[in-house]
């Protein structure tokens, strides 16, 4: 028991003080001292004990009034002490300060301190124990070069002064000087080999952070043996234990923590540790108490930081993004420089990431990557975020960093990846196969959806078998795999199949993980023409996830393409059932009604497609902008005004998916041809070839109509070879040569080439491609009709030539014959006398062709005997002229030979005979003119009054070819005559003329049937006014069907067939999204 | 699944029940039981396959529509009869395909030839409308056949070759004619189906027909239109019995089941080859493959093996134990309008064989080796 012995003034008693019994009441304590007039020391003391008994009122009231004036005049000898209790006072409050949370309060007890500090310091400015009370009060204010400055006055004095080493080791430790800190702390001990534990911890905490980690241990431990519960020293074994990250070490370094804890709760470091191992632990209730004590306790940024850091931490695991985001910000807020403590920015980059604010995850995100240019952690959620914001190039590169830096990231390649699916599915396929190598590699499960989009770019590239395989490695065991291999066949088109399988005990299983994969896969099979299987597969999906509306579609698109239009109708009105708004559904059956000729529900449709999505989806848009163009030129009359506004609204339709979607190519193959509607061809070219470009990169889009479309250009412009071409290619690229349509134009263009074999051919081919289709045996009638009456016009023609002419009439008139017959059972909606005057005309061309042909022939008898007599007379004078020519050798040769050969004169003799004889048998057969004329003279009369007679005949004939275009023009529009006619009209009256004076001919005038076909058509008479556009009458040709109510489809139009192609493509995409977006959540997780 | 050409050894047990299927249909029609049994004793373990022979390109100077074989004489084997859009018919020795003979006479393309099961007579029929029938040696015309104004599309003689079938197109009938005097002796007429309005504006087109075939047992015949549906008949009575749905698109060729008279195959312009129970009205299984339409269908004599060709320029094995194209060959470079395996019988002749004709010009003889 310690006594403290206050001298009783004025006598030698003292009175006892029991300092473990000091009085509650300090006016007790300090009447007796003041009473007595106690030295000051004693004051000292017993403050002092009431401070160690926590008694800090009692303690602050006894140096207070030990400090007062009265004190310090009665005092005034007395320095030391006074100067020691206002030192005492000022490091007091210098603690107060430190502790203290508030920063008003923080400052007002740093003033006390200070005016406590300067009350001693003016007693006596050289006091040592001043400088280092004020130097630990700078100290706590942070203010390190002040403190320094404070310390080294007293070290100046006292190199030994261990207070004053200490606190300079202090800021030398704190200014980083972790090496000059060190030598203080071994100075003092040196000086004071006694000296509390902490100086050690020093020591330990300098070695350690000059990774002298050995040495550290060793200091913390002997901090330990001399004080068992230093904290610090505890945490820090149990810091330097957790960072060996071996799970002996963990091990010891929590259980260090947890004596730590013990002996003192309030350690922030240990509470921090605590709470991150029970982060670990996934004990997040623990984690918020110890953080929050954590908290409580310490003042110091870095601490703070980390605790709302753990805090921040466990609330982004629980998925309280709010909260989290809210302590991260606040982690955040506590540290000064991102370098110190760089994960919160991390977190808080995670979190505003999830809750969609890009630009601050992104500098959060940028601060973690100033430090760690390399994390890939975080070049990867950059990239997202660029991704996110639409900056892809940023995003590759970002991306393309990443996973050179570690190029063992499957997760970065997979990011990777789907960035470039857009823009370079190859880069994407590989940057895929990448992350699936190094997964496997990894031995672990390659994701379903990694799988699927590998297997969908192949699709798309057309590596079809690398697809399917893919796709079944994605899939695994299960039904679909009995429906690949043929086990399961279904004949019946309903789901009852699979309730029955599913009945017989095979297991009929899909996870909805596999869903869109199967759905990939059925669309692979599709592409393949294993119809069968995917119809098989896309029921599977809907058995078991009724609400999967793209199958539905799918079902429907396949039953259209075999012409199952009921069937299809029903299927869309399945997947409207599910979402009665579905734009893709709804724009699929407008599709479908417009195929079965209901075209005012078509159009409520594609309206409602449209306004499905507020007018955001380009396929309505589209169709509807089809819908005016095919409005435009279908009518049969046609309203020009009418079809002015079609095709303006169209027009407008087209340029308005053009703005939402500048890519469109229906949509710029639409505008060209309403262009081309208007005339403007080279404008129309120019798009339908950069579309046809545009199309010719995937296997998704196919285009044929812009092929189509390109034709008609040229034919229009007149270049009918490359029409030909042009249509012909197309046929062959895209409807394997099965298009009548197509055919016909192609028939069409050499109709107008005049290669009128080709053109019968051609029509031929597409009878037997479409044999119910009559006007196609009209058309191929008129063709031979047009081909023998061009023949019989030529000047020159061989007996044969007439022969096959008469051979080819006579096929025109059996079909038109038959067309005539047939239509009285009304198979087709032909005009019967309309037919009845091609049988008519053709009937008419016989009979004159058999006088040609009569003609020919006699001719043609002339003709053989004149070059029969021809043939002999030269042979005659060819002989002749032998004869002579070997007779002038001979002489020659005679007189030359003459004295040599005498003898021989005989034997020559003979020999002439005999070579005579021998040439003539190959005589050239060279005409002697003069001869052929004198013996042709009347021929050459007859031909010189008939070429008069031709040039006649030259207006009539050019009056009958209008004609047959008039008739042509039956085949194909009213419009095809607008030009012809005028010229024809002009024409025929000059003629009227002429008729008369052929009028003898009789039989080589077909004038009469000219003017009943002429007359025929009335209407286009009426219109012939001198034609605007020949432009437009040719570019008509694009729905040429006017008249033809059999084949009444626009075929030509500028969208057909993508109506399948269009949804499928979208749904696929949509598909990938959709996986992407799963992979993000994935990507939220890691840390 | 393109190119399918192993020839390992297949002896799958899971597939043998549907073998075993068609082994109960055989026994219980009563006929041929005896092919597919062989088959499913041990000829199962060897795969089917096409293997090419010959190719003769520009056989016409035009596409090539129809093929046929004449059946062997005791004269001379089996011969291939063609028909083309060059107005020509064309004879033809194999295995070298030599030309034997030219036939014209034909206005407008050929777009059917019928051998006589004598192999004695055969009918040629082109877009005109016309049928010529003559004698395949000597090339005299017969007889020519015409009923306006019902034109003509595919022809079939009867199996026991007293009646010529001939699809009357748009007149909606199958007319038959008399072999021995050549005088039209019944019109099958194709009933519309019960329900469609009865004079839309297409209607004149939709029961089109376009092709027909005789059962094995000569006692139905089969026709396929334009709109896909097709009919059958009962020949003797003359009298329509029922429809066949499931093809929208034209059917253009459909042929009986040499072993099961019940069963008929059909192709169509919707790129599938279906298998009907023509008795019981319903559809066994569905096969797709082809890209584009399927224009030709013709069974193997075995009844095993169907092989088809079609716009997408190929000819197609199908293996009907499994219901999948075990083969696909891509020689000829258009459409393949014609296949025919050769019927059986001849003097020395077993190796079956399958020939293509296309209008790339190209005639293609292929061998064909069943299970």
């Amino acid at each position: 028991m310690a006594y403290v012995y206050i001298p009783v003034q004025n006598s030698e008693e003292e009175v006892r003080v029991a300092l473990d019994q000091l009085p509650r009441d300090a006016s007790d304590i300090l009447d007796i001292l003041k009473a007595e007039q106690a030295p000051l020391d004693l004051w000292l003391i017993i403050a002092r004990e009431y401070f160690k008994q926590g008694k800090t009122e009692q303690f602050r009231q006894i140096l207070e009034e030990g400090s007062s004036p009265e004190i310090d005049e009665y005092y005034a000898d007395v320095r030391y002490e006074r100067i020691a209790i206002l030192n005492a006072l000022g490091a007091y409050y210098s603690y107060l300060g430190k502790i203290e949370t508030k920063q008003r309060e923080k400052e007002d007890h740093f003033i006390l301190a200070t005016q406590y500090y300067n009350k001693a310091s003016r007693i006596d400015m050289h006091e040592p124990s001043t400088w280092v009370g004020k130097g630990q009060l700078l100290l706590a204010k942070g203010d390190i070069e002040q403190a320094s400055a404070a310390f080294k006055i007293v070290l100046d004095g006292d190199r030994d002064n261990v207070p004053a080493l200490l606190g300079q080791a202090c800021v030398q430790f704190n200014r980083g000087r972790f090496s000059d800190s060190l030598d203080l702390y071994k100075r003092a001990l040196q000086v004071y080999p006694n000296c509390p534990a902490a100086v050690r911890l020093g020591i330990g905490l300098c070695r350690y952070k000059l990774s002298q980690f050995e040495k550290a241990r060793q200091a913390f431990q002997r901090v330990l043996q001399l004080d068992p519960e230093n904290v610090e020293a505890l945490v820090a074994l149990g810091i330097m234990d957790l960072h060996t990250n071996e799970t002996d070490g963990i091990q010891k370094g929590m259980e260090n923590m947890q004596k730590a804890f013990e002996i003192y709760p309030y350690c922030a470091v240990a509470l921090n540790y605590l709470a991150n191992h029970f982060f670990f632990t996934g004990q997040h209730f623990l984690v918020e108490q110890l953080t929050e004590t954590a908290l409580a306790v310490t003042n110091h940024g870095p601490m703070k930081a980390h605790s709302y850091y753990n805090l921040a931490r466990s609330y982004h695991s629980k998925g309280d993004y709010e909260k989290a985001g809210l302590y991260y910000m606040a982690s955040v807020k506590e540290i000064n420089k991102p370098h110190e403590f760089v994960l919160p920015y991390y977190g808080l980059g995670q979190v505003q990431l999830k809750l969609g604010d890009f630009k601050s995850s992104l500098s959060n995100f940028e601060k973690v990557l100033e430090i760690y240019p390399e994390n890939c952690e975080s070049l990867k959620a950059v990239g997202h975020i660029y991704v996110q914001l639409g900056q892809t190039e940023k995003a590759l590169e970002i991306l393309r960093k990443a996973t050179r830096i570690d190029p063992r990231d499957a997760q970065a390649f997979l990011e990777l990846g789907e960035l470039l699916i857009s823009s370079d599915a190859g880069a994407a396929l590989d940057a895929f196969r990448t992350a699936r190598g190094l997964l496997k590699k990894g031995g672990e499960e390659v994701p379903v959806d990694l799988l699927n989009n590998i297997g969908v770019l192949h699709f798309e590239r057309g590596e079809f078998e690398l697809a399917e395989q893919t796709f079944k490695e994605a899939l695994g065991a299960g039904i679909w795999l009995a429906i690949m291999d043929g086990k399961i066949h279904n004949s019946h088109e309903d789901m009852q199949f699979f309730q029955q399988l599913d009945g017989d005990g095979t297991s009929v299983e899909l996870s909805w993980d596999k869903v869109t994969t199967v759905f990939n896969l059925a669309r692979l099979l599709e592409q393949l023409h294993d119809t069968e299987k995917a119809s098989l597969l896309y029921r599977l999906i809907l058995y078991k996830y009724p609400d999967y509306v793209d199958a539905y579609l799918r079902l429907a698109a396949i039953a259209k393409a075999r012409n199952n239009i009921q069937l299809s109708i029903e299927l869309i009105g399945d997947a409207l059932k599910v979402d009665d708004k579905c734009p893709n559904a709804l724009s699929m059956l407008g599709n479908l009604e417009l195929k079965s000729d209901d075209w005012l529900k078509a159009k409520n449709t594609f309206r409602l497609a449209s306004n499905a999505t507020d007018g955001k989806d380009s396929y309505a848009t589209l169709s509807l902008g089809n819908w005016n163009y095919f409005a435009a030129v279908r009518s049969e009359k046609r309203g020009s005004k009418l079809e002015a506004t079609h095709l303006e609204k169209a027009k407008e339709l087209y340029t308005k998916v053009l703005v939402q979607c500048p890519a469109n190519l229906y949509a710029a193959n639409g505008a060209g041809v309403v262009l081309a509607e208007k005339g403007h061809f080279d404008v129309s070219k120019d798009i339908f070839t950069q579309v046809q470009e545009a199309a010719t990169g995937s296997i998704f889009v196919q285009m044929p109509d812009v092929w189509i479309n390109l034709a008609h250009v040229y034919f229009a412009q007149g270049h009918f070879a490359l029409a030909v071409k042009m249509y012909q290619n197309c046929l062959r690229k895209f409807y394997y040569n099965t298009d009548t349509q197509v055919l016909l134009y192609l028939a069409r263009t050499h109709y107008e080439a005049e290669q009128w074999q080709d053109c019968k051919r051609t029509l031929l081919r597409a009878i037997h491609l479409a044999p119910s289709n009559y006007t196609l045996r009209f058309d191929a009638g008129v063709a031979m009709q047009k081909f023998s009456a061009s023949t019989l016009q030529k000047t020159k023609r061989t007996a044969d030539e007439v022969r096959s002419t008469v051979a080819e009439l006579k096929n025109a008139v059996r079909i038109f014959s038959q067309l005539s017959a047939a239509s009285s059972q009304n198979f087709h909606g032909f005009d019967e006398r309309k037919i009845e005057t091609h049988v008519g005309y053709c009937k008419h061309l016989l009979d004159a062709a058999k006088v040609h042909c009569e003609a020919a022939e006699r001719e043609e008898q002339q003709n053989r005997q004149r070059l029969e007599v021809a043939r002999q007379v030269s042979l005659a004078e060819d002989a002749r002229r032998k004869a002579e020519e070997q007779r002038k050798f001979q002489l020659e040769r005679r007189k030359q030979e003459d004295e040599l050969k005498q003898v021989m004169q005989q034997e020559e003799h003979f020999e002439r005979i005999k070579e005579q004889w021998r040439s003539s048998m190959p005589a050239p057969k060279r005409k002697d003119r003069s001869q052929a004329e004198d013996e042709d003279g009347g021929h050459s009369e007859k031909k010189r009054r008939r070429s008069g007679k031709k040039r006649k005949n030259d207006k009539g004939s050019k009056s009958r070819y209008d004609m047959d275009e008039s008739e042509a023009e039956m085949m194909d529009d009213h419009e095809e005559m607008e030009n012809e006619d005028a010229t024809n009209m002009n024409d025929q009256e000059v003629e009227t003329n002429e008729m008369n004076d052929h009028n003898g001919v009789g039989a080589d005038n077909p004038q009469d049937f000219l003017v009943a076909a002429g007359l025929e058509d009335s209407d286009a008479e009426d219109e012939a006014v001198p034609s605007s556009t020949m432009n437009r009458r040719k570019w008509a040709w694009s729905d040429s069907d006017d008249d033809q109510p059999v084949e009444r489809q626009p075929v030509a139009s500028p969208n057909r067939e993508n109506s399948t192609e269009l949804p499928d493509s979208d749904g696929e995409i949509r598909e990938s999204n959709k996986l992407n977006k799963d992979a993000d959540v994935d990507d939220e997780d890691d840390d | 699944m393109g190119g399918n050409d192993d020839s390992r050894i297949r002896y799958d047990t899971k597939t043998m029940p549907s073998s075993f299927i068609s082994i109960l249909i055989a026994v219980k029609s009563g006929t041929g039981a005896l092919v597919p049994l062989l088959a499913f004793l041990g000829l199962y373990a060897l795969a089917m396959k096409l293997a090419g022979l010959k190719s003769v390109e520009n056989a016409h100077e035009e596409s090539i529509w129809a093929a046929t074989w004449v059946p062997a004489t005791d004269a001379r084997p089996a011969l291939l009869l063609t028909g083309s859009l060059d107005e020509t018919v064309k004879l033809w020795r194999p295995d070298e395909l030599v030309l034997e003979g030219t036939n014209t006479g034909h206005c407008l393309g050929v777009v059917s030839v019928a051998a006589h099961p004598s192999g004695v007579i055969a009918a040629s029929a082109s877009l005109d409308s016309f049928v010529r029938v003559f004698d395949v040696d000597t090339n005299a015309t017969i007889s020519t056949l015409e009923a306006p104004p019902s034109e003509v599309w595919q022809m079939q003689f009867d199996p026991k070759g007293t009646i010529l079938a001939v699809a009357g197109g748009g007149s909606a009938s199958v007319k038959l004619w008399d072999t021995a005097t050549w005088q039209l002796v019944a019109t099958l007429s194709v009933p519309r189906p019960e329900g469609s309005k009865p004079s839309s504006e297409k209607s004149g087109s939709s029961k089109f027909v376009l092709s027909v075939a005789w059962s094995s047992d000569g006692r139905r015949l089969a026709c396929g239109s334009m709109d896909g549906t097709i009919s059958i008949f009962d020949v003797a009575r003359a009298k329509f019995l029922h429809h066949l749905e499931g093809h929208s698109m034209p059917v253009r060729s459909l042929v009986y089941s040499p072993v099961d008279t019940r069963v008929l195959f059909t192709a169509s312009d919707d790129a599938h080859v279906h298998m009907y129970d023509a008795e019981g009205k319903s559809l066994l299984g569905a096969m797709s493959g082809h890209a584009s339409w399927v224009l030709s269908v013709d069974v193997s004599p075995d009844g095993s093996a169907l092989a088809t060709g079609s716009s997408d320029r190929t000819v197609r094995l199908w293996d009907l134990s499994m219901r999948a194209a075990v083969q696909t060959m891509s020689n000829h470079t258009d459409q393949v309008w014609g296949v025919a395996f050769r019927p059986p019988g001849g003097t020395g002749v077993r190796a079956g064989r399958l020939v293509s004709v296309s209008d790339d010009k190209s005639i293609s003889l292929y061998d064909y080796s069943g299970r």
